[in-house]
């Protein structure tokens, strides 16, 4: 982490004039002083826990809230909070309300999975690669420049990776190798890109993109949808995300991967020629990870498949992408949190047992905010995002929301009882209930971001779609039996696979930005 | 010249870990491949000079031509990166090698895939 060496300068002799972003309005400097303690503070508390492991829930759970409340600072700027360290190539950091829904949703999911472990006897070791993996998390959603990027995407992947291991079982560590190789291999690409971008500018900011070489767009651009598990070069991510640990898995799909989305939200805000490349992207991911979760017969991978298609809401408009995000966030990572309680895995034998009503509950509410239902903020965010989206996004977008509502539908018609015969009722922890408290009680209270979505016309829509999805799923979807094969995920064809998209994205970089 | 060496580098690395069988040596083509990319960062550092950028009585900065500092700064930065990454992928492939000894990729994901 030697990009936060520079702590320890006064903040007032920094050449701010030579900054590429100087034109903007200059925050206070309590703000930047506060925004740099506030980065180096989960890295620093998490290199405490190893030292004193008796108050390890105790520093990761207030490490999780300080960054709520310095996300909550952040909606309340009046301008953009923009700053660099050192000079041109050092280190830029660029703070709005886009980057305050990203740092909540961080917060908010490692709090819940916080209480979600607090009575499962994880030892000091796991809450200190949660927590250093909350503020790389962080650091990515709070720079604005590439290295810095590059820093924290490699920080996410090592304790990713320690995470997925934690069980030691051969599987979890093959599956953990398998995702660093893959993130490893795609940031060499992204690298090279950045060396690019820094050839033409002189400076690693985001915003030297446009004048930089074709080649470097495409090349970073590779990188990043990689890592963010965006279209084909995503599908390492249904198998990574699928056997983890629940908790684990409700942080990776929760925030971990939107890691790799928001710079490219912020390049495609930044840069409007890089616009068409991004959404056309969220259309093809939103169609791609749909297209296999209706056809799902496991519980996780389903919710893994959904992840892949969510990401396409996010990216499709990326103007409005942070309130999805932050609404996708609080629905996957209570999803994955209430199916790691459930006597099964497979739906064919979900079937058969009735689910503790309880846990039904919390499944049907997180079902119903995913497909859109009016009352809860997942509604909100998808009236946003269909509102913003381009005339020839508008029909894959709502293809892929009635696909979403059809998975899901699986969950909701799931067999439930007040009281299942003993052998399938492990009681539950009250830190499940917690967890649930935080996260779905986040989903309803979020409805006040866009409240002005309640109208009519817009309420009507939604519960159309999600009407559709229910005959559709009784009539064809809960019988069919196809199989999709699953030769692309194996580890050779990933990263093959990636020099396709490599191709792809050359090819669309060439074809569209270039004129 | 020096580029196209650089690039067949990167792509000698890249196609190792598309085709080596074994899970090592997989490992060592992304090394072979990530030293491609520090030996591109270092290419670009010395575009506008190769005189090491540390100034030294009697010489005056103007008049001698000096490698780029910064992005030699950034990939030692990535190097370290990449070195402690390789750490943690070999711990894994030597707890591995307990069950698997031979470390052909495909039985590994045989039998660790559901």
């Amino acid at each position: 982490m030697n990009s936060l060496t520079s702590l320890d300068l006064p903040m007032a002799s920094l050449p701010m004039a030579s900054l590429p972003m100087a034109s903007l309005p200059m925050a206070s400097l309590p703000m930047n002083s506060l925004t740099i303690a506030w980065v180096a503070l989960p890295l620093f508390a998490g290199f405490v826990i190893y030292l004193m492991p008796r108050i390890d829930r105790g520093l990761a759970l207030g490490v999780a809230l300080a960054s709520a409340a310095y996300s909550m600072l952040l909606f309340f700027q009046p301008a953009p909070l923009t700053f660099g360290l050192l000079d041109r190539f050092g280190v830029t950091l660029l703070l709005d309300p886009l980057s305050g829904f990203f740092i909540f949703t961080n917060a908010l999911v490692t709090a819940a999975v916080i209480l979600y472990c607090w009575e499962t006897g994880k030892s000091a070791f796991f809450y200190a690669q949660m927590t250093i993996l909350h503020g790389s998390v962080n650091a990515a959603f709070a720079c604005a420049d590439f290295i810095s990027l590059y820093v924290a995407l490699e920080v996410i992947s090592i304790a990713a990776f320690l995470l997925i291991a934690y069980p030691r079982s051969d599987r979890s560590i093959w599956v953990g190798l398998r995702y660093l190789f893959v993130s490893n291999t795609a940031m060499l690409f992204y690298l090279m890109g950045a060396v690019l971008v820094y050839q033409t500018n002189h400076s690693f900011a985001y915003s030297g993109l446009s004048r930089a070489p074709l080649e470097a767009i495409a090349l970073i651009f590779l990188g990043l949808l990689v890592k963010g598990g965006v279209f084909v070069a995503g599908l390492w991510l249904p198998l990574t995300h699928s056997e983890s640990e629940s908790p684990v898995s409700a942080l990776l799909s929760g925030v971990v991967v939107k890691a790799g989305i928001y710079p490219l939200m912020r390049c495609a805000l930044l840069l409007p020629e890089i616009d068409p490349m991004v959404r056309v992207f969220g259309v093809g991911t939103a169609l791609l990870g749909v297209a296999y979760a209706v056809f799902e017969k496991d519980t996780k991978r389903l919710l893994a498949f959904s992840t892949v298609s969510q990401l396409g809401f996010v990216l499709a408009a990326p103007e409005v992408g942070g309130f999805y995000a932050l609404t996708h966030g609080l629905v996957k990572s209570s999803l994955f949190l209430t199916v790691g309680n459930l006597p099964s895995r497979s739906f064919k034998e979900l079937q058969q047992m009735p689910i503790r009503r309880s846990l039904w509950i919390a499944l049907a509410i997180a079902s119903f905010s995913i497909s859109g239902f009016p009352l809860l903020s997942g509604f909100g965010a998808k009236v946003l995002t269909m509102k913003s989206l381009l005339p020839w996004q508008v029909v894959g977008m709502n293809l892929a929301a009635l696909g979403t509502a059809i998975a899901f539908a699986k969950f909701i018609f799931l067999p439930h009882c007040q009281f299942p015969p003993e052998s399938q009722s492990r009681s539950l922890k009250p830190g499940f209930w917690a967890a649930m408290l935080v996260l779905l009680g986040g989903l309803v209270l979020a409805n006040a971001v866009y409240y002005e979505a309640y109208t009519v016309e817009n309420v009507v829509k939604p519960l159309l779609i999600i009407g559709i999805a229910w005959i559709a799923h009784k009539l064809i979807f809960q019988q069919a039996n196809v199989k999709l094969p699953r030769a692309a995920e194996k580890f050779e064809h990933l990263i093959g696979g990636m020099s396709l998209m490599l191709i792809l994205v050359f090819w669309m970089v060439f074809a569209w930005v270039a004129n | 010249m020096l580029e196209a060496f650089v690039f067949a580098t990167i792509l000698c690395g890249f196609f190792g870990i598309v085709y080596k069988q074994n899970l090592v040596m997989k490992i060592i083509s992304m090394d072979v491949m990530s030293t491609g990319v520090v030996a591109y960062y270092v290419l670009i550092a010395s575009r506008d000079g190769l005189k090491t950028p540390i100034l030294s009585e009697g010489l005056d900065g103007a008049s001698v031509a000096y490698a780029d500092p910064v992005p030699q700064a950034v990939i030692l930065t990535a190097i370290v990166i990449g070195f402690s990454i390789q750490a943690l992928m070999l711990v894994g492939v030597m707890k591995l090698a307990r069950e698997n000894p031979t470390l052909e990729t495909r039985e590994i994901e045989k039998g660790n895939t559901p």
